[in-house]
């Protein structure tokens, strides 16, 4: 038996953790105690997050369709036929009709060298992942009052803090890892408030605990920052040598009116008041949060909203200080610092601006599209008159993920053409003209880049699972089969590559990444030890900039019909669309089946009965699970993981977006429930 | 031979490379990235053997793997055909700590003690167990309170103590006089000098034992029922999930079997380490779940580590390794779980009521009788329990039966049988 050590697959606090071989099966997960994050343990699903990888569901052989129905191929057949496609679709509708989408699953490598082949290759900038699907809004809010987008810390460093200000994050459940550090800060005697429209369990040890109206994130921030601004809380040195736009924005929030909050959030003022004090009378305060700040269609708002809380107190920029986007998946960051968006080359290098594009047109040898591309939401649910023909899928599954299924199914359904490349036959491959298997995680060597911007390796553990090759190698094959040859012989070489022309991963080379636990990015050159806190001494952007923040509703609000809030995330034992969690053993255990959580009081009113079925019913769709009661949820509020394909709550979810970031609002629309007889 | 004998240290490598040449060698190995795990190690010359700190991971993977295939099945037609995997490899664990050696031999007796299993008793039974005593205590550890350490009385093979310069090592079980005898040209016998030496290093590592955790305290409190539902709460609470405390507890045994098809024919039979802290752990088929909340499946596991060992074993199933300690996510480990009902304040009387309120409901007797006996239970002194089984007014099943309701135990099991298993 011999152990490799590498990165785990699921969330982003990035553990890292020995895989155990023998005869080329991974017997065994342990956890590293030196890595800084992994502390000597996991997560349940990091404990066990070697089963998937020999599951006989794996793909082991590209697929074909041939009568609508899916057939064993050759790899010389599969890539001819995606390459051949994807010049036809592009000969006749143009390159603005391909799409392709990234995967925050995969490796930098990957990630940087899909962008590439999408950008060099197909002449499109219409590539995206799903970033777009948690934290867009993040990238844009930050980076206007920033101008960096990414955690302002490392996580260690919650810790130390004095207060942690927890919202629309379920931390113990998405990110134990991090939750880990919120307790051992509780227990030096920090103080935690926590705002969620659920009873989320870290509620249970908040000193101050607040418990908003789904979708009314921007009116309690702005109510506590007018207390902030009344009682003179706030760190006025701090205002005036490193913000900007504060007299306009001071002035609005004076005009803002208390009494909206009770009104509109349901938060009772003076338990505002004892949030607003706690939070701005420290010196060392910490904001974390999730996707129940940026899935709503005000995201970009409520993420500056949380920006311009932490100027007001000059609660950034320091260590143990800032403001914390809890990225989702292992690779997310990574995905979005490669590029894998329509708006930018990797490092965040915008395609509108001709130098940068000179910049990789001068490495790339060829020249590159300035049409910004169509985001992930668009691609699908998009009205423009650029409609998509044909994608390329690597990783990612929309066919569960994304908003409005009926609709994004029909869309799946009417390209001419898709080909997906994934580990297993996923909901999306389904729809695939072409199946190509990819190795996992274990079977292939890269770098991830977890939350708090560390870039670290994974390593291969065993040869990839059939013939299934790692995504770099299915990308250098197709480039090469439609006249773009692309050389690379490893992840390594790329990562050479990504060096040259993005500054933030400027120095970030491999054999660097072999001591230590990886690196902080920015790390512009070799010599650089990296960046575990931002913007000390001055914002990336120069000065933080405050912008005043008017509340908009949700999209979508209960009424007679539809009375009840109904509210979508995910749950501790379960990753995303299941994929890989419901195919692991002890996982599916715990959690083998959907449910909406629901109110007793909402139940007993409604005749539903616990642990039995009840059909949920939105203006989409409907699906039928089982209730679980619990008064963690509100009356009137009911949340679904949407983890389950035979019940998929996006079944139920609505596609209208964030004007800007283009993220769905998956944290609100409206249902009815109906007992099932 | 003697018992005693000195080992001087540049011919350790020696004498692990003779081990080596016929029994797999396993002992501590730093690796390059820091962390300390037992390896099995194919040449003493590449390693850095770690006699320092404690590894990530107890011995216990060795006898019980993470995954064990238990055999592998292939249907033909509409027979099937099995293949069993038992392996049996010659074995030596050089450098143990004495309380992951203690939990061993804690597992050899779950093992054998009513089903013989097999599958753990082949993978162990050629396997010569050699520890190394700590002269200073490690982070979180507590084996002295727990009683399986710093320095073992009996049950290894070899038992070695670093004198600096050299090994003190006592000769242990048949199977280390056997190794030792074989190279015997590495050791020399032990001078009064060294024993008195090797004696005051033992002493001398007992006095530093900051960390007394009262495990007696702690089983008397929960067995009379004395910790408050609160504390279950809060730890309940504290718990994440992650069964990682099983996952690392050297004598945490329990497992879970499944079947892995490997394509639609052929696949094999799995054991799995499984943890009680998991809600499918006890979910009944149907789903009815008799832990449903986490409280209760917390307070089931330091039940089964504590006082039901207690009964069963005469002595805590904890052997103080602290390394759940080290690696929970919210403090629910075992010096803060032992901490906590020791500093609690006693309330048996909100115990007892809550036993006759069980009573109560369960019809056994009425409010009143409960009220009279626990005013005669105030004078006397004697548990509720007790008293109502001499008034005649509940019989002692009535009451191990409401006892068990209160500990959160299964009726159909009862208080006598392994629910772990």
């Amino acid at each position: 038996m011999h152990r490799v050590l590498t990165t785990c697959c699921f969330c982003a606090c990035g553990c890292n953790l020995y895989l155990e071989v023998e005869a080329e099966k991974i017997v065994g997960v342990i956890p590293s105690r030196e890595h800084p994050i992994a502390r000597g343990n996991l997560c349940l699903k990091g404990w066990n997050s070697s089963e998937f990888v020999h599951h006989k569901d794996r793909l082991r052989y590209p697929l074909i369709r041939k009568n609508g129905r899916l057939v064993k191929a050759s790899w010389e057949e599969a890539l001819d036929l995606v390459a051949k496609k994807l010049s036809d679709i592009k000969e006749r509708y143009g390159a603005e009709c391909l799409g392709v989408l990234s995967s925050a699953k995969c490796t930098n490598e990957e990630n940087y060298l899909l962008m590439k082949f999408a950008r060099a290759v197909l002449k499109t900038n219409n590539v995206d992942h799903c970033a777009r699907l948690c934290h867009s809004p993040s990238v844009i809010g930050l980076s206007n009052a920033f101008g960096s987008a990414a955690m302002t810390n490392a996580i260690s460093e919650l810790a130390g803090a004095e207060v942690i200000l927890v919202t629309g994050s379920n931390t113990t459940e998405q990110h134990p890892q991090i939750a880990r550090f919120i307790f051992d800060a509780l227990a030096r005697g920090a103080k935690l408030i926590v705002v969620d429209p659920r009873r989320i369990l870290l509620s249970r040890f908040a000193h101050v605990y607040l418990q908003p109206r789904l979708g009314t994130d921007v009116i309690w921030l702005n109510g506590m920052m007018k207390i902030i601004l009344e009682e003179g809380l706030f760190d006025d040195a701090f205002i005036e040598m490193r913000t900007e736009n504060f007299r306009a924005f001071s002035e609005m929030l004076r005009s803002f009116d208390l009494k909206h909050v009770q009104a509109i959030s349901g938060i009772p003022v003076e338990d505002l008041r004892r949030a607003a004090r706690t939070y701005a009378s420290v010196k060392r305060a910490m904001i974390i949060y999730s996707m129940g700040i940026t899935q709503h269609i005000s995201g970009t708002d409520n993420v500056q909203s949380i920006a311009n809380m932490a100027m007001l107190t000059g609660h950034v920029e320091q260590e143990c200080t800032g403001v914390g986007p809890l990225r989702g998946q292992n690779n997310v960051q990574g995905a979005c610092d490669m590029g894998a968006l329509p708006g930018t080359l990797s490092g965040y290098q915008s395609v509108a601006d001709e130098g940068i594009r000179k910049k990789f047109e001068r490495v790339w040898k060829t020249d590159l599209p300035t049409a910004p591309g169509l985001t992930a939401t668009d691609m699908f649910h998009g009205t423009g008159d650029k409609k998509i023909q044909a994608m390329f899928i690597m990783g990612e599954n929309p066919a569960l993920s994304h908003p409005d299924l009926k609709t994004t199914r029909a869309a799946l359904q009417a390209l001419e053409f898709v080909a997906v490349s994934d580990i297993f036959l996923t909901e999306t491959a389904e729809f695939a003209d072409v199946v190509l298997p990819a190795a996992s995680f274990a079977e292939k060597d890269g770098t991830f880049t977890s939350t708090e911007r560390r870039i670290q390796r994974i390593r291969k553990a065993i040869s990839p699972v059939g013939t299934s090759k790692p995504d770099w190698q299915i990308i250098r094959e197709l480039s090469s089969r439609m006249n773009c040859p692309m050389d690379y012989e490893s992840p390594a070489e790329i990562m050479e590559e990504i060096a040259m022309l993005t500054p933030i991963y400027g120095g970030v080379y491999y054999d660097r990444l072999e001591r230590g636990w990886g690196l902080f990015w920015p790390c512009p050159n070799r010599d650089h030890p990296g960046t575990p806190f931002l913007h000390k001494g001055s914002f990336a952007r120069g000065k933080g900039r405050f912008e005043y923040i008017s509340y908009r509703p949700p999209a979508e609000i209960p009424d007679d019909a539809y009375p009840f809030y109904l509210t979508t995330g995910r749950i501790y034992e379960h990753w995303h669309t299941g994929s890989m969690t419901r195919r692991i053993t002890a996982l599916s255990r715990e959690q083998p089946e959907a449910f909406v959580e629901i109110n007793p009081k909402d139940a007993k009113r409604l005749g539903v009965a616990n642990a039995k079925p009840v059909r949920v019913v939105s203006r989409r769709g409907e699906i039928t699970v089982k209730a679980r009661f619990t008064d963690d949820v509100p009356e009137k509020t009911v949340f679904i993981p949407f983890h389950f394909r035979e019940a998929p709550a996006n079944i139920l979810t609505h596609g209208h977006c964030d004007p800007g970031a283009k993220i769905p609002e998956f944290k609100v629309c409206a249902v009815r429930l109906e007992p099932v007889q | 031979m003697p018992d005693e004998l000195i080992l001087d240290k540049e011919h350790l490598t020696g004498f692990l490379r003779k081990i080596a040449k016929e029994r797999e060698l396993v002992a501590p190995v730093k690796n390059s990235h820091g962390d300390t795990l037992f390896e099995v190690v194919s040449s003493v010359d590449d390693i850095s053997l770690d006699l320092e700190s404690k590894p990530v991971m107890p011995a216990k993977n060795f006898f019980l793997p993470r995954t064990e295939t238990l055999f592998h099945y292939q249907r033909k037609g509409k027979q099937y055909l099995f293949k069993e995997v038992l392996p049996e490899v010659p074995r030596v664990l050089f450098g143990l700590r004495s309380c992951d050696l203690w939990a061993i031999l804690f597992l050899d007796v779950v093992f054998q003690e009513n089903f013989k299993d097999r599958y753990y008793l082949n993978r162990r039974s050629d396997t010569v167990l050699i520890n190394i005593g700590c002269r200073e205590p490690m982070r979180n550890c507590f084996c002295k309170s727990a009683k399986s350490g710093p320095f073992l009385t009996q049950g290894y093979d070899l038992q070695l103590t670093d004198l600096g310069d050299r090994f003190f090592v006592e000769i242990g079980r048949p199977r280390g006089r056997e190794l030792v005898e074989k190279w015997d040209y590495f050791f020399r016998p032990a001078t009064n000098r060294d024993r008195d030496e090797q004696y005051e290093i033992v002493l001398e590592a007992e006095s530093r034992f900051e960390r007394i955790v009262d495990f007696d305290t702690a089983i008397s409190r929960f067995i009379n029922n004395e910790v408050d539902d609160a504390l279950w709460e809060e730890l309940g609470n504290r718990c994440q999930g992650c069964g990682g405390c099983a996952y690392v507890c050297p004598t945490c045994y329990c497992f879970n079997i499944v079947d892995r098809p490997d394509s639609e024919t052929e696949g094999q039979r799995l054991r799995i380490h499984d943890a009680c802290t998991l809600a499918g752990f006890t979910r009944l088929a149907g789903g009815h779940n008799p832990r449903h909340e986490r409280s209760r499946r917390v307070r089931r596991r330091f039940y089964h580590k504590l006082p039901f060992a207690q009964e069963k074993y005469h002595r805590p199933s904890c052997v103080g390794c602290g390394r759940c300690v080290e690696i929970c996510f919210g403090r629910v480990d075992m010096i803060h779980f032992i901490r906590m009902v020791c500093e609690r304040p006693e309330k048996s009387k909100e115990a007892s009521l809550r036993l006759g309120e069980i009573l109560v409901r369960a019809g056994v007797i009425s409010t009143e009788e409960l009220k009279i006996a626990l005013e005669k239970q105030d004078r006397t002194g004697k548990l509720l329990g007790t008293q109502l089984i001499e008034d005649g007014l509940a019989t002692g099943k009535e009451i191990a039966f409401a006892l068990g309701r209160q500990l959160g135990i299964p009726e159909t099991v009862g208080t006598g049988g392994v629910v772990g298993r």
